[in-house]
């Protein structure tokens, strides 16, 4: 084969260092061997299928080391190695089809190993995690093993409702976070909007965790909220214990359409709108149940 | 009788030339059922360690009996944490600075105070968030990582969004046609918040102060002994090597991106500004670690306490590594006030292997080293590295000199073997493109050697340094007057500012 010209002059500049025969074993370990291993894909393939792919095509082998791009998903981009340079590259090359040759590739096991670990079955659980149709700053509630909400810290507000299950955040945790959790059920209820209403500015103050149950501080505007949640005693649903600091009578929106029949233990429920006095919204208790 | 004896020190000696005659490494029995990925780790009041793992679990590890205990549960991403005196922990997450409290003294936290969180998020994966490091007035200093183009932004975004920028707001969240915008958003992109920046936070959290710009992808933060306040990043897009910063307050610090929330800014896209323009804008890295050799993923700064390893080393900074098997020491000078470092291997070839995330020292004076990988080149689990108490040779200080360094040893050197040293430099362009090639790479001409009376300082002359290069001191061939070699036995020097 014709020698190719150097890709770029700052390696042959680079390279006229040291005029001795690159060693592509020791370019291998310093520049290769964290993320491809023999006959098993850890960070990216391994060398078993990388022989599988480039046997015979050098020239593609150098290309594609100079200009990775993304192309397995769940699996990070390769970083350039054009710092190797490109006769560098060709040793690495020769060095991987010399000790792949004949090896093949163990199948990866799939799956959450830590599915059944208790820090995850355990019920109720405050998981923080991306999910899916809510604020990146959001939080993940399994009240029981039916019942799960998500709550966004974002936009302090609870976003939607779902039955079945927990998440699966496999996704998320077998990697760097490039992929969103999973809901493992049924949405049943949506929140489209804060019931305090839209324009409110909000501030997220943290949580108190009782019994593995949250209680969500926040202020809206100027009102200090607490919003604890707890499973319904029957059936499908969620319950709500709010108390609000206002000096003005509350007026706080849940649209019919949620899909949840709501009860009130304390003011006036009537079309969708909530009516408190100060006193009421001092502490009350809304009950969602699904259907 | 004679023969033999001989036979058998050539053996000993032979065996003792590395960190493993040292150093004890074990690994530390990792509590049940927890993905041991970690991710922060600090030494409570108590002396227990304070661990938190990838997927949010925050457990304290008792060193006197290997015993775990559950602190909290549900964090995302914890990547700092500061133990605090009443036994509470701070931990900076993906969303926010959050204070974990044991309010009713059972052992496990009840109360998530939020801190900090008036930053942006992009819901993009690269967005990690680093810190607090508190200084000694008790400000927390947190550094927020940019997003990658690896990924679009989330259709759903906190905070405001920054229009300065080739892609707009729907094609940044447009998952569809990423193919397409993804060149033009920029490898790392900051369009949300305080990506980027270093923020100074009031004791309390309540008062913020945007302190520094230019990050990338900022994994380790930490004062060092001298309250510099030290920042690592990792090589990549406008970094062509991974950079350790002496960060001060209104300094850029190289990558771009983070400019579009500079008060006032009117600059365009920094991302498409004059490269010349932007390179007189940022500071100089204080050290640089060559990529592929000494590290190319470097993470979290710790101070070395006194006795815990060789004296030569007290006070110094510690730096891990992702990638190489490796951490890193750090040898600071200074020229006309200006902090320059070299930057030496620590445990190269022993088997700490990589994954070096976050480092933490034990009130017995062991290291703990914990690792993770996020499915990066990495590790799992912590590693429990304890001296033995037996001193060795290496290289405890470096001086620059008008023409060239001195170098201060722990143990006399052989003077026959100085000869086998040698010094090549190299630089780099800052550019737009991930990485860099070395520049201009040349050996040196030690042109003389000159070793102190005590054996223990050899003074190089090499003519004038040059500043902006990347001094590297090769000390494999060197040999203490004991016959040991050097451990650590390459030093890269950045030299800032040469020394008139």
């Amino acid at each position: 084969m014709l020698p190719m010209k150097p890709i770029f002059l700052t390696l042959a500049a680079a390279l006229s260092v040291s005029s001795a025969a690159p060693d592509g074993k020791q370019l291998f370990t310093t520049n290769c061997s964290a993320c491809h291993m023999l006959d098993q894909m850890v960070v990216g393939p391994s060398l078993a299928e990388i022989r599988s792919l480039y046997d015979g095509k050098a020239d593609e082998f150098v290309k594609w080391s100079i200009a990775p791009q993304k192309k397995r998903p769940g699996a990070i981009e390769m970083p350039s190695m054009v710092h190797v340079g490109e006769e560098g590259l060709r040793a690495i090359y020769a060095h991987v089809m010399e000790v792949s040759k004949g090896v093949v590739a163990k199948k990866q096991e799939k799956g959450d190993p830590f599915a059944a670990s208790p820090t995850r079955t355990v019920r109720p659980q405050v998981q923080r995690i991306f999910m899916p149709n809510a604020s990146p700053a959001s939080i993940a509630l399994a009240l029981d093993d039916t019942n799960s909400l998500c709550w966004d810290a974002g936009t302090c507000r609870l976003r939607y409702a779902w039955t079945g299950g927990f998440i699966d955040g496999f996704p998320y945790w077998q990697g760097n976070g490039s992929s969103l959790a999973k809901i493992t059920g049924t949405v049943k209820y949506t929140e489209v909007a804060s019931p305090f209403g839209k324009g409110a500015a909000v501030k997220f103050l943290g949580y108190n965790v009782k019994g593995g149950l949250p209680t969500f501080r926040y202020k809206v505007g100027e009102q200090m909220v607490t919003e604890a949640y707890s499973p319904v005693s029957e059936g499908e649903g969620f319950v709500r214990s709010f108390a609000v600091v206002t000096k003005a009578p509350l007026v706080l929106d849940f649209p019919a359409e949620s899909g949840a029949a709501i009860t009130t233990d304390k003011g006036k429920l009537e079309g969708g709108k909530l009516t408190l006095t100060p006193a009421e919204a001092a502490a009350f208790i809304l009950t969602f149940s699904l259907k | 009788m004679k023969t033999s004896a001989f036979l058998a020190w050539i053996t000993l000696t032979a065996a003792s030339f590395g960190w493993t005659e040292y150093f004890t490494f074990e690994n530390v029995a990792p509590p049940a059922g927890i993905d041991p990925q970690v991710g922060a780790m600090d030494r409570m009041p108590d002396g227990r360690l304070a661990v938190a793992f990838h997927r949010g679990e925050v457990m304290f590890f008792d060193p006197a009996d290997g015993s775990w205990k559950l602190f909290a549960t549900g964090l995302q991403e914890p990547l700092g944490m500061l133990a605090e005196a009443d036994g509470s922990v701070l931990v900076m997450q993906r969303a926010e600075l959050t204070r974990l409290k044991d309010t009713d003294g059972d052992g496990s936290a009840d109360e998530y105070e939020t801190v900090f969180d008036d930053f942006g998020m992009s819901g993009n994966y690269h967005e990690f968030a680093y810190g607090p490091a508190r200084d000694s007035e008790g400000n927390l200093y947190i550094v927020l990582g940019i997003a990658s183009n690896g990924a679009p932004m989330a259709p759903e975004i906190r905070g405001e969004f920054s229009e300065v920028g080739e892609v707009d707001r729907v094609g940044m969240s447009d998952l569809a046609s990423w193919g397409k915008n993804k060149g033009k958003a920029g490898r790392m992109y900051a369009r949300v918040k305080w990506r980027g920046w270093v923020l100074k936070l009031s004791p309390d959290g309540k008062k913020m102060e945007p302190y520094a710009s230019g990050f990338r992808s900022p994994n380790g933060i930490g004062f060092d002994a001298k309250g510099r306040l030290l920042i690592t990043d990792n090589q990549g897009d406008w970094r062509p090597t991974s950079p350790l910063y002496d960060v001060r307050k209104g300094g850029f610090y190289g990558h771009p991106a983070s400019l579009v929330w500079k008060g006032g800014w009117n600059g365009g896209d920094p991302r498409l500004m004059d490269v010349a323009k932007l390179d007189a804008m940022q500071v100089p890295a204080a050290g640089f670690f060559t990529q592929g050799e000494l590290a190319n993923s470097p993470t979290w700064p710790v101070i070395v306490p006194k006795d815990a390893f060789p004296g030569g080393m007290a006070g110094q900074t510690l730096i891990g590594e992702m990638n190489q098997p490796n951490l890193v020491r750090v040898l600071d000078d200074e020229v006309d006030g200006v902090f320059q470092t070299a930057l030496v291997p620590m445990f190269d070839g022993s088997p700490l292997g990589p994954g070096n995330n976050r480092m933490i020292f034990g009130n017995d004076g062991s290291m703990y080293v914990g690792k993770t990988a996020l499915s990066w080149p990495g590790g799992k689990g912590i590693t429990r590295i304890k001296w033995n108490g037996k001193p060795f040779a290496s290289l405890d200080k470096i001086k620059a000199l008008p023409r060239g360094f001195a170098l201060r040893f722990s143990q006399p050197l052989d003077a026959a073997t100085i000869k086998s040293l040698s010094v090549k430099r190299h630089t780099y362009d800052y550019h737009q493109a991930y990485g860099a090639p070395k520049k201009d790479e040349r050996v040196l001409e030690v042109k003389g050697a000159d070793l102190s009376s005590d054996g223990m300082t050899l003074t190089l002359d090499l003519g004038a340094l040059q500043e902006k290069h990347l001094h590297l001191i090769d000390m494999t061939g060197l040999l203490g007057k004991n016959g040991g070699k050097i451990l650590g036995n390459k030093a890269w020097y950045h030299v800032v500012k040469a020394p008139e």
